[in-house]
């Protein structure tokens, strides 16, 4: 993995760093927007089930009642001492959305249902209407809980990705940025004394060509006293035509 | 047959008499009812019911009022107009009045014996018992192990010995459905009523021998629509039937072998006055039955007033 360098320490450039974090920043978005998208169904999907559970509910209420009302009030204290443990019950399963994982409900039914001689002498039909109405009840129930905790989920999520998203766009990158436009600087600067550097040195080894080839004019020894100083005749000559030459002096 | 019986009635019975009419003219009327229908709020039924005889049951609940605690009350002033009337009667008046309350009895036991056997809080199941139902030994029923002991420590003191001696054996109460004891030892119930009353001859004898033929009758056919597809057999259902009424015994025959609601009705259609009955209901449907059985009753009910106060 090109993290590392050959020494074994982690040392990643700073250009590949911006392109990490670019690309994270890509995906993160991707993944908020997504997300956005599977929230906004599951908040129509509740704003449905919190309407039909108003209704259903009220309705089973009535069964009740109408139940109580034909086999005597004590209906209720008597189906509650019959009971052993519940048939309908509910167990939950990890759904993965968009990276993810939202609890859902659902219920199933354990064991027989009795099949109960509740009011044999009277009210026996209401009593099992009553018990399909409350059926009806609790898988809208259900339901409205898987919703509900997939939402608060979802929200956690989504919060946390846009503060990332947003992490990434006004804090990491611009600071990358910041730093590689400064090296970048730096460097450049650098570069730009070394050139002046280089240009004023050769300014002056000119000068003293000149002055030597003036000098030279004078004495009749003048290749003997230029050869003395170290610097020979022929490099008065043009710097483009240097091109041949090997300067010493450039050392690019 | 009737005529002479008017002459020493007040004697015994004119105090008494006076009262029913008294409570006969506070039933609530239609206009009541229709009142009532128009109230938003449970404050605005406390607010209309206290223009009623109802008033002073209801007047000292604050508010908020719960749905309970009106049906509470209500059930406390029939459960003291009840009391009054049993305190200021003589026999065998007093006798008829306590048969009456034998039905909530048997439910009051059942619920005790089946919250005992689920071990659930005495103190909790008194208080769910009917008020009409109570007896003094009630409580007492918690304590008993198993059935036998129940019998022997409880049951035998109270009026509802003879219904489980004359048709449960030991060993049945311990492993008999709950439904199935309450059934049978409201059948026991129901025919020592009716032999009660006829032991009182005259207008009593014929005005209750119709009534409790009529429930008798009706008890049966909900036994047999609510035990369609249950594990009820059909010797267990013959069981539950009363040895009185107009279905016996050539209906209970036929209603012991019906395995759906339109046999049931093919069976109860030979009959005038059930056929009637059944004629408001369509094929098929039997969530109806209760509502127009009880109907029935009421029309019963009130021909029997009629016909006891007015003559």
């Amino acid at each position: 993995m090109h993290l590392f360098n050959n020494h074994g320490n982690s040392f990643p450039s700073l250009l590949f760093l911006l392109k990490i974090a670019t690309r994270g920043h890509a995906l993160l978005k991707k993944k908020s927007d997504a997300l956005t998208v599977q929230f906004r169904q599951i908040l129509k999907k509740i704003v449905s089930s919190k309407e039909s559970m108003g209704e259903i509910m009220k309705t089973s209420s009535f069964s009740l009642t109408e139940a109580k009302y034909v086999a005597g009030g004590n209906i209720k204290h008597v189906v509650l001492e019959n009971v052993h443990t519940a048939s309908l019950k509910v167990r939950s399963r990890q759904e993965n959305v968009a990276g993810v994982k939202l609890p859902k409900f659902e219920y199933f039914t354990e064991g027989e249902t009795k099949n109960d001689l509740t009011g044999l002498a009277r009210g026996g039909q209401q009593v099992q209407q009553c018990r399909v109405a409350y059926v009806k009840a609790i898988e809208v129930l259900v339901e409205l809980a898987s919703l509900q905790t997939s939402f608060l989920t979802l929200d956690e999520a989504i919060k946390t990705t846009n503060r990332r998203v947003n992490a990434l766009e006004n804090v990491v990158k611009p600071r990358l940025e910041n730093t590689i436009s400064y090296i970048k600087g730096e460097l450049d600067e650098l570069e730009r004394e070394d050139f002046f550097r280089l240009k004023k040195i050769q300014g002056y080894k000119k000068r003293e060509i000149e002055k030597q080839l003036a000098s030279a004019k004078e004495f009749e020894f003048a290749e003997k006293d230029s050869s003395q100083k170290g610097i020979s005749r022929n490099s008065a000559h043009n710097l483009l035509s240097a091109g041949r030459e090997k300067d010493e002096d450039i050392i690019f | 047959m009737y005529g002479f019986e008017a002459m020493t009635f007040n004697i015994h019975g004119g105090y008494l008499e006076a009262i029913v009419r008294g409570h006969r003219a506070g039933l609530l009327t239609a206009a009541d009812y229709n009142n009532l229908c128009q109230c938003e709020t449970l404050d605005d039924i406390k607010m209309h019911l206290s223009a009623t005889e109802y008033g002073p049951y209801l007047q000292n609940e604050p508010s908020p009022l719960h749905t309970t605690t009106i049906v509470e009350k209500c059930t406390l002033k029939l459960v003291d107009e009840y009391k009054h009337m049993l305190c200021q009667a003589t026999e065998p008046l007093s006798t008829f009045l306590e048969y009456i309350t034998y039905g909530h009895m048997i439910d009051n036991v059942v619920l005790i014996v089946t919250g005992t056997l689920h071990e659930r809080d005495v103190q909790e199941l008194l208080e769910k018992c009917h008020p009409l139902g109570m007896f003094d030994s009630i409580a007492t029923l918690a304590v008993a192990q198993n059935m036998r002991e129940l019998y022997r420590l409880v049951l035998v003191d109270t009026p509802l010995a003879p219904y489980f001696s004359e048709c449960i054996t030991s060993e049945d109460l311990d492993d008999m459905n709950i439904e199935i004891m309450r059934n049978t030892l409201y059948k026991a119930y129901l025919e020592d009523f009716y032999k009660f009353c006829q032991k009182l001859g005259g207008a009593t004898a014929e005005i209750m021998s119709d009534l409790l033929a009529f429930e008798a009758d009706r008890r049966a056919v909900n036994i047999t629509i609510n035990s369609i597809g249950t594990e009820l057999t059909r010797d267990d259902r013959r069981k539950l039937y009363s040895n009185f009424g107009l279905l016996y015994p050539y209906g209970h025959e036929e209603l012991a072998v019906c395995e759906d609601i339109d046999q049931v009705r093919g069976a109860m259609e030979k009959y005038p006055p059930y056929q009637s009955i059944f004629s408001k209901l369509s094929y098929g449907e039997s969530q109806m039955i209760d509502k127009a059985f009880y109907e029935e009753e009421v029309k019963r009910l009130c021909l029997a007033f009629e016909q006891q106060v007015n003559t």
